[in-house]
């Protein structure tokens, strides 16, 4: 059956002026409706002196003030569960997701009405269908189905598309393996990390995936591995697929870029859903084509928790839509997310952050020093250690809070497993001004 | 009916673009209706998240729908 190549022929390829008066539009309309509905953003619109009506053309969008993750975890503090950034009565919620917070235990909670969930797959449907999933494919999700949002929105996307879905949920790697075989999946859904180490697992089962298995499509996302070339080309190799680059985030519930069929080196911002600016970090003034800054994203979607100038930290470039060679309008960002303008640490798709790290070990009187240490087992699999020292005459309780620790960090960062290493006292570098707990030992991506 | 001739940047609708609003129309007239057994209640919700994305993905409305509980 002959498809189109594209989920929305009519915005995928609308001309850019188009674009941009459709964008004007969903931006006044979204900030009438935070303006509203929402105290957060009646507040800070307030402050700023900032109406909706001021917006006449899209450069008024740097009269909006800015929306931050520090912002947003002080307003739920403050207002446990969901701060004052819901739009509407949590009755009209039928799916909660939360992502870690930037500080201790209290992570960011989400709600989604009916609309909005739907809008979440709607947005994976841009991607996947972009990438060249059809009703013929089998896909597997390689995933755990938890409160962390990964790969929920795509699951409801391939049921959407019509494609047959895999839910891989709690199964070891071998197991997963040989349902991808058995069932002859056509695609994989999976982090760039967990695809490595499932062909790794497979090569000690004795199967050969790329000869094997049937995938032609392995769908990544959770971490920017996913554009980086010699990630990605041992991936293709590896399974013999066309490995396509995707990036989301829990604050906006779905993904916002994709990377097309084409591939050319870059993925396509859904933009008739989102703004997306690209920020100077240091000044705040946008940066042209080609220059790196930090993604500033509004989101059309949620109504539920409007985000609007959300600063994300991510460090990207943009290109013109022409980079590629698939007709879309939509610019680019070359090479995806290519890292952060922060502190924080993806670890196998879950974002760390220092100072929550600390909040957590700082409960524990028995330890003194400690360090972050992030490093890359195998070249594959990114790893996190809590190296620490026990205080002098708190050494029997070192059993009991490995355990414990590890339980308490899990549990704050969407169950990633934290590796805790007591060390000899005195090995770790003590400070009294400014201390560098964090060391990031993997290598350096090159793009 | 929708009484709407053009989308949301001006465009004169097409004919099957007319006939997706009509049906999201319809739908949240069914939705606004209190007295609908819960099959019917929960299902015309389902049908209307659904054409809500159509109809947004083709600019014909740009709207939230929390008053219906979608």
């Amino acid at each position: 059956m002959a498809y189109s190549e594209f989920w929305n022929p009519k915005n995928e390829t609308l001309p850019r002026e188009e674009l941009q008066a459709l964008q004007l539009l969903k931006l006044r309309r979204l900030c009438e409706w935070a303006y509203a509905t929402t105290p957060f953003h009646q507040r800070k619109f307030d402050e700023a002196g900032f109406k909706p009506e001021q917006l006449k053309t899209l450069d008024d969008i740097r009269r909006i003030p800015f929306m931050t993750r520090e912002e947003w975890m002080e307003s739920l503090m403050e207002k446990p569960l969901f701060g004052d950034l819901l739009a509407t009565d949590p009755v009209n919620a039928i799916r909660y997701h939360l992502t870690s917070g930037t500080s201790g235990r209290t992570p960011i909670r989400v709600l989604d009405s009916m609309k909005d969930w739907d809008w979440i797959n709607e947005m994976w449907c841009y991607g996947l269908w972009g990438f060249g999933i059809r009703p013929e494919d089998t896909v597997y999700f390689a995933f755990g189905y938890g409160s962390f949002i990964g790969f929920w929105g795509a699951h409801y996307a391939c049921e959407k598309i019509g494609a047959l879905v895999i839910p891989g949920g709690a199964q070891t790697t071998e197991a997963r393996i040989k349902q991808i075989i058995e069932m002859g999946a056509t695609t994989v859904c999976s982090t760039p990390t967990y695809a490595l180490h499932m062909w790794q697992k497979a090569r000690e089962m004795g199967i050969d995936l790329a000869r094997e298995g049937n995938v032609n499509k392995v769908i990544l996302s959770g971490e920017p591995a996913g554009s980086i070339p010699a990630v990605k080309q041992q991936l293709e190799q590896a399974w013999g697929a066309k490995c396509g680059d995707t990036a989301g985030m829990t604050e906006v519930g779905t993904i916002m870029i994709f990377e097309c069929a084409h591939q050319s080196g870059g993925t396509h911002i859904i933009e008739d859903h989102y703004i997306e600016e690209v920020l100077n970090p240091a000044s705040d003034e946008p940066v042209g084509y080609n220059e790196l800054g930090e993604r500033v994203v509004t989101s059309f979607g949620r109504g539920f928790i409007p985000v609007i100038r959300y600063r994300t930290k991510d460090m990207v470039m943009k290109v013109p839509a022409s980079t590629c060679t698939c007709g879309r309008t939509w610019d680019m960002y070359s090479g995806g997310i290519r890292g952060r303008w922060d502190d924080m640490k993806l670890i196998r798709g879950t974002n760390v952050y220092p100072r929550a790290v600390e909040a957590i070990i700082r409960e524990y009187v028995a330890i003194d020093e400690f360090q972050i240490y992030v490093w890359r087992k195998d070249d594959i699999q990114d790893e996190i250690d809590i190296k620490l020292e026990i205080k002098p005459g708190h050494e029997s309780e070192w059993p009991e809070l490995q355990h414990k620790l590890a339980k308490d960090l899990a549990n704050a960062h969407e169950g990633l497993r934290f590796n805790i290493v007591r060390m000899e006292y005195g090995n770790l570098p003590h400070f009294e001004l400014k201390a560098k707990r964090l060391v990031d030992a993997r290598p350096v991506a090159k793009y | 009916m929708t009484t709407t001739n053009t989308d949301l940047l001006g465009k004169p609708l097409t004919e099957q673009e007319r006939e997706l609003l009509n049906v999201y129309e319809a739908l949240k007239k069914l939705a606004a209706q209190s007295d609908l057994p819960p099959c019917a209640a929960r299902n015309v919700r389902k049908a209307l998240m659904s054409m809500w994305q159509a109809t947004n993905d083709l600019d014909l409305q740009f709207e939230q729908l929390y008053e219906f509980g979608v």
